[in-house]
């Protein structure tokens, strides 16, 4: 049985992991998505963007909700606005907030 | 299809901002809705977890 | 195989919320309840508690898991396997995805 989830991504030390654990799914045979909420991103490096495209071929997809289109190449998020997110997300199986919310400000230089 | 309402609980774990009732308010839609709030006082994980076997679906925001 | 709807899975995903990790599979026991947690990324710290040894305790050793990958990424060796669970109980993604399909009942905490 194929289950249909959102991972919900508001904050940037989660979201990494969290696209991780939304391809999990995705192998999993389930149709899953993640969320990035208000341009907290995770890294975009070959393994996080690896992780997209790959759900992305698994009939999953990685979603931009109030952020910044991020400058990376050939990587182009889908973007959807907070209603388009609610409609989506009421046939959903799953619904999954995942990791903390967003920090109220931007990280210190010390987290490098 | 039934006519029966979906069940639908969220839990919060934190205060919801806005767009959080956002998401709830269309969620909710045609639907028998219910909250828990698991961030003030302490909360009676008894009646959690009744209202968790009630539900259709639970939905637990940050 | 369809879901059981007196079991819980459990989803932890946040580092804080060991109380209410807890205090809900006690009540879900208490009514008679299965409760099966799977702790991911930063909440494996949680692994590390004292209250994870009571978790343990309440959990059929097949309903208890923390992602290896995870406890590798936050710093600890695979081998110190937390109290409480075998190595057995060191999982990959592909656990949550059993407690999707085996839990009628599903909270993330």
């Amino acid at each position: 049985m194929s289950f249909t989830m959102y991972f919900l991504l508001p904050n940037r030390s989660y979201a990494g992991d969290g696209t991780r654990s939304t391809l999990g799914q995705s192998v999993e045979n389930h149709f899953a998505f993640a969320v990035y909420m208000y341009g907290e991103y995770p890294p975009f490096n070959e393994y996080n963007v690896g992780n997209i495209e790959w759900t992305r071929d698994m009939e999953g997809d990685v979603f931009n909700l109030g952020g910044d289109p991020p400058d990376v190449e050939d990587l182009e998020l889908t973007p959807i606005t907070i209603e388009e997110l609610g409609e989506r997300m009421r046939d959903a199986d799953f619904i999954i907030p995942y990791g903390l919310p967003k920090a109220a400000a931007p990280p210190p230089d010390t987290c490098g | 299809m039934s006519d029966e309402k979906m069940k639908i609980l969220h839990v919060y774990r934190s205060e919801p901002t806005d767009d959080v009732k956002k998401l709830v308010e269309i969620l909710n839609r045609d639907r028998d809705a219910k909250e828990f709030s698991l961030y003030m006082g302490d909360p009676n994980y008894d009646i959690l977890v009744q209202m968790i076997r009630e539900a259709d679906k639970t939905v637990s925001w940050w | 195989m369809s879901a059981d709807p007196n079991k819980l899975g459990i989803f932890v995903t946040s580092p804080q919320h060991m109380r209410h990790v807890l205090g809900v599979t006690q009540a879900a026991v208490r009514v008679g309840m299965k409760a099966a947690v799977f702790f991911t990324f930063k909440a494996v710290h949680l692994a590390k508690t004292p209250e994870f040894v009571k978790l343990a305790n309440l959990c059929d050793i097949k309903d208890l898991s923390i992602c290896a990958a995870s406890y590798q990424c936050e710093g600890y060796d695979v081998e110190d396997v937390p109290k409480g669970i075998t190595g057995k109980q060191m999982a990959t993604q592909a656990y949550h995805g059993v407690l999707l399909e085996e839990c009628g009942k599903y909270l993330v905490l």
